[in-house]
């Protein structure tokens, strides 16, 4: 049974309002509790609180269903220094939109494109064969060739201000080390575009004109079938990201595909300066001769020259191992460390950057990276940011969005590079750095 | 001169035509029969013919829509493989989209329905037969291919169902959401719920527990009832039982 999803204001507003009146509750019992408390039991208490707090957090956004998913996975993209317990909450509302039945399908289809699918396209199959960023994708044919329809759930794009609001409020009262305000919005704008499939389809076209790799496959939009809530575009026909670790491929394969993925992402990132920014495996297709698929253009980043000299200096001057006050001064740059004594932003570097960065570039010391001898990477990289969230450190420091996007992204494939085990080569990465 | 019955069809639908059109501008009450038979270019005695009054062309609205809905729904390829759930949901979908071409005239039937002294809602109720005829089909395919159970008052689900059409349309006319998709949530919702209810046993044990306190409570209160006990008589015993207490 699917409960109700509020839609009209009034009953968002009084969603929202329990929530944000039962985390209070949540946190004052802890702050109760822990004024009693020795040191050693108030770790795991505040531990027990977040808990709670996510929990309240994820029955709420459950109760708002659909968008939250999507919140959940940009949240996981968008925000890498929340405490895991919330990941973990927010990660178990993944896969659960609403679907779409027959009579429903029927409805928006006819609303969208003015006729019923089966008078749209030669045929239509009813049955979704996947599940897409807030809808599902079905089966047609045009002219004897087969299309991927993605169509969304009615409503969505409504619900996402007031699911931010509560998470905007969660977030920044908790989120310990960091002024998420402008991440939330970011993450925001990305929902908004990402429910305009106009705008996808938009990005798919300039990915699909500009992104040039023989080995590389973007589908082509049928704009005549497409409006903000259908998209319509070529199938790509292959296997998916858990078909092809299950046919047990050599590894010569799995580093081929790794590579693809790896090189596509600087190519969008210094070739036509916008990534593709949703590091799923489902957005990728692995195709017959050596192909790779990439589809699901609806969280991308666009990237200024700005940015990518900035980006590229401190790269370069990672790699090189310039010294800390160097590399502090162009993180400030950057706008990811707040102006401040010398003094203060080095620590602040040192205390909860650095920790990070040293594990990220790791990847570009060497010309190759083999993720099967360093299969602990993003266990690692875990153990660090919880290690970071311990630090005293309670200074409030902006976030550049676009760093934190590129960076998310990158060790979101760095995730799927491990469990494909794959050795990539990163001298071409390593040259578009250096220009 | 006879006419033969398709012409007949063609000119009630042509009246009915015209009449949503008048209505629509001029409001259900000052549309008069006459000016609808100008508008559809047919003579006075020809539209009475046809509808005795005005309540009959609301009659005929409803049931007319109903008629084309269900044409649509035979036209479905693979509407037999939907879930009942999917049928009955594209059942209410599909009217409503007829209704959205009238949608001011509807809202007018709809507001004439809630004002108790207009009788309009009776009016509606008798022209529910088509609609309690497609849901009783889709129903007894239901329980015949085994998708649900009996459910207990079968004769009376059509009933509760039409209930619940009105009620989606009364929703669907205060819905101000953009292409209304308020309403489309509220009944792709709520037909989940009326889903659940037909596919869970809930129905059959509601009504178990019902006929059990009714036979077990209900019935022993009647037998009371019956055995004319006056109040007199009551009063009497009871002070009988304080006395014998004491």
């Amino acid at each position: 049974m699917q409960n109700k999803i509020p839609t009209s204001k009034r009953a968002r507003g009084a969603v929202v309002g329990k929530a944000i009146f039962k985390i209070g509750v949540a946190q004052s019992k802890g702050v109760v509790k822990r004024a009693f408390m020795s040191k050693k039991r108030k770790e795991e208490s505040q531990k027990e609180t977040h808990e709670e707090i996510a929990k309240v957090i994820i029955e709420s956004l459950g109760t708002l269903k659909g968008i939250s998913v999507k919140i959940a996975q940009q949240v996981a993209l968008g925000l890498p220094f929340l405490p895991k317990e919330y990941l973990d909450e927010i990660s178990k509302s993944f896969n659960s939109i609403p679907p779409i039945n027959r009579a429903l399908i029927r409805k928006i289809i006819k609303q969208e494109l003015g006729a019923y699918p089966q008078e749209v396209y030669e045929s239509f199959d009813t049955e979704a064969f996947g599940a897409a960023s807030l809808g599902q994708v079905h089966l047609a044919t045009l002219l004897s060739e087969k299309f991927a329809v993605k169509v969304q759930y009615p409503g969505i794009a409504k619900s996402i201000d007031s699911d931010m609001a509560v998470l905007k409020f969660a977030l920044t009262r908790f989120a310990k080390g960091g002024n998420v305000d402008h991440l939330i919005e970011e993450v925001q704008a990305r929902l908004h575009e990402e429910v305009d499939y106009e705008i996808e389809a938009d990005n798919t076209e300039y990915f699909y004109k500009n992104l040039k790799h023989d080995l590389i496959v973007i589908p082509e939009i049928e704009r005549q079938y497409s409006t903000t809530k259908v998209l319509t575009s070529s199938f790509l026909e292959g296997r998916s990201f858990k078909e092809f670790l299950d046919s047990n491929p050599s590894q010569e394969e799995r580093n081929h595909y790794a590579q693809l993925i790896f090189d596509s992402f600087f190519i969008g990132l210094y070739h036509i300066q916008m990534i593709h920014a949703d590091p799923n495996p489902g957005n990728f297709i692995f195709m017959e001769n050596k192909k790779l698929g990439v589809i699901d253009f609806g969280c991308v980043k666009k990237l200024d020259d700005d940015f990518l000299t900035s980006f590229s200096k401190l790269h370069v001057s990672l790699m090189d191992k310039l010294p800390d006050e160097e590399i502090t001064k162009q993180y400030a740059e950057l706008r990811m460390i707040d102006d401040d004594t010398p003094k203060k932003m080095l620590e602040f570097y040192q205390e909860v950057i650095k920790p990070l960065d040293r594990i990220y570039i790791e990847i570009f010391n060497e010309d190759f990276y083999d993720f099967k001898e360093n299969s602990d990477f993003s266990e690692r990289g875990f153990n660090i940011i919880m290690e970071v969230q311990k630090k005293s450190i309670t200074a409030v420091h902006n976030m550049n969005e676009e760093y934190i996007f590129v960076d998310r992204t990158l060790l979101g494939y760095y995730a799927m590079f491990e469990k494909m085990e794959a050795c990539i080569d990163t001298r071409f990465a390593q040259r578009l750095v250096r220009y | 001169m006879k006419v033969s019955q398709s012409a007949k069809e063609r000119t009630k639908i042509k009246i009915l035509e015209s009449a949503v059109e008048l209505m629509t501008i001029k409001g259900y009450k000052n549309a008069s029969l006459r000016e609808i038979a100008k508008e559809a270019g047919v003579s006075n005695p020809t539209i009475y013919n046809y509808f005795p009054s005005k309540e009959k062309i609301l009659y005929f609205y409803i049931e007319q829509k109903l008629i084309e809905t269900s044409q649509i729904l035979q036209n479905i390829e693979d509407f037999n493989t939907y879930t009942l759930r999917e049928q009955l949901q594209t059942l209410i979908e599909t009217q409503l989209e007829f209704y959205l071409e009238d949608r001011e005239f509807v809202t007018q039937i709809m507001q004439m329905a809630f004002t108790p002294s207009m009788g309009t809602m009776e009016l509606i109720y008798e022209a529910k037969e088509k609609f309690m005829e497609m849901v009783s089909e889709m129903l007894e395919i239901a329980i015949e291919a085994e998708e649900i159970s009996e459910p207990p008052f079968k004769e009376y689900m059509p009933q509760l169902f039409w209930d619940y059409n009105i009620a989606v349309v009364a929703y669907w006319i205060k819905d101000d959401s953009e292409m209304f998709e308020n309403t489309t949530q509220f009944i792709d919702n709520s037909m989940g719920v009326v889903e659940a209810l037909l596919h869970s046993n809930i129905l059959q044990k509601a009504n178990d527990l019902g006929l059990f306190m009714f036979k077990t409570h209900m019935l022993s209160g009647l037998q009371k009832f019956s055995t004319k006990q006056s109040g007199f008589s009551k009063i009497k015993r009871k002070l009988g039982e304080v006395l014998n207490a004491k």
